[in-house]
């Protein structure tokens, strides 16, 4: 037995209107067709003549036919209606056909950084030693107060254990800063949000 | 299941042509002077056997209806899943363009450079 439910009005007597066209298209398709079929049958003793008696059922039969075939364009109609309150009323649906596609897009977009991220690693690796390489060759034009990012790591992890004795002069602090937010904005560049490439000093 | 129930509805629509098919068929054999028995008789129960299919399936429909509709409007939506799987789309896209701009000037840097012999 279904829950009683307590719809709108408007949906209600929506809903009862296609009960109602369902009901009397049926019964309408019916009832002509068997009032054609029963016409169909010749019968010896008319009222009139044979000739009336058969424009008569000639004429009567035009219009059951037509009578069912707007029956059953009446129909199609009501299965069209159907079709548009089911796409916008059937909730149930609509929330599966919804969540399908979150995850769909959640999937796509998890898959694609990931990928990023992985770029990332192997450019972070393959440019620390690009630096490395270049800084300690005799093609660099840099001074004794311009860190390579090698030298900025190495430097950083020994800030990292207490008590160390780094250079805590501000230049040198700010050398040293300068590779590592370098790195910080290429990461903040991933984002699609950087207007500027990476420049070197 | 949404495709289900639309592709049950349009199922109903091609029984429907059936039925005027069906009936159509009787007609015109019926006024034939040698009726065709056999041909009747199938002609008969399938467009008896269409007529209770789409009555039967179109109740079931507005029963459906009448239990799930609320006469509210949904108010769900993909919006952000596809805003955030855009913007993705868009790193990827930037990370490909500067990659490429990366290659790019590699390759005038080698060109330009003499070789060492």
């Amino acid at each position: 037995m279904a829950t009683q439910r307590v719809l709108p009005q408007s949906k209600e007597s929506l809903l009862q209107n296609y009960n109602k066209r369902l009901k009397d298209d049926i019964r309408s398709i019916l009832d002509n067709f068997t009032e054609i079929v029963k016409t169909a049958k010749i019968e010896d003793e008319t009222q009139v003549s044979r000739a009336t008696q058969a424009e008569q059922d000639h004429y009567e039969m035009h219009v059951r036919a037509a009578n069912i075939v707007r029956a059953g364009e009446s129909l199609m109609k009501l299965v069209s209606d159907l079709k548009q309150f089911l796409i916008l009323n059937d909730f149930p649906s609509v929330n599966d056909a919804i969540s399908l596609q979150n995850q769909q897009l959640r999937s796509l977009q998890d898959e694609c950084d990931k990928k990023l991220t992985s770029l990332r690693d192997e450019i972070a690796i393959d440019l620390f030693e690009l630096e490395e390489e270049y800084y300690s060759s005799s093609y660099s034009q840099w001074d004794s107060t311009d860190l390579p990012l090698c030298e900025a790591y190495r430097r950083r992890d020994s800030w990292a254990s207490p008590g160390s004795s780094c250079s805590s002069t501000q230049g040198d602090r700010e050398d040293v800063e300068g590779p590592p937010s370098q790195e910080t904005n290429s990461q903040h560049h991933l984002n699609g949000h950087g207007t500027s490439s990476i420049e070197k000093p | 299941m949404a495709n289900e129930r639309l592709r049950a509805l349009e199922e109903v629509e091609k029984e429907i042509a059936t039925i005027l098919q069906c009936a159509g068929n009787i007609v015109l054999e019926l006024s034939k002077d040698k009726h065709n028995a056999s041909l009747l008789d199938r002609q008969l129960v399938q467009f008896q056997g269409s007529v209770n299919r789409v009555e039967s399936e179109l109740s079931g429909q507005i029963r459906y209806l009448t239990q799930v509709a609320t006469g509210q409007p949904h108010e769900g939506s993909t919006y952000s899943a596809r805003k955030d799987c855009q913007m993705a789309l868009n790193r990827a896209e930037y990370a490909k363009v500067k990659l490429g701009e990366l290659g790019r000037t590699c390759e005038v840097m080698l060109e330009q450079q003499p070789p060492d012999w």
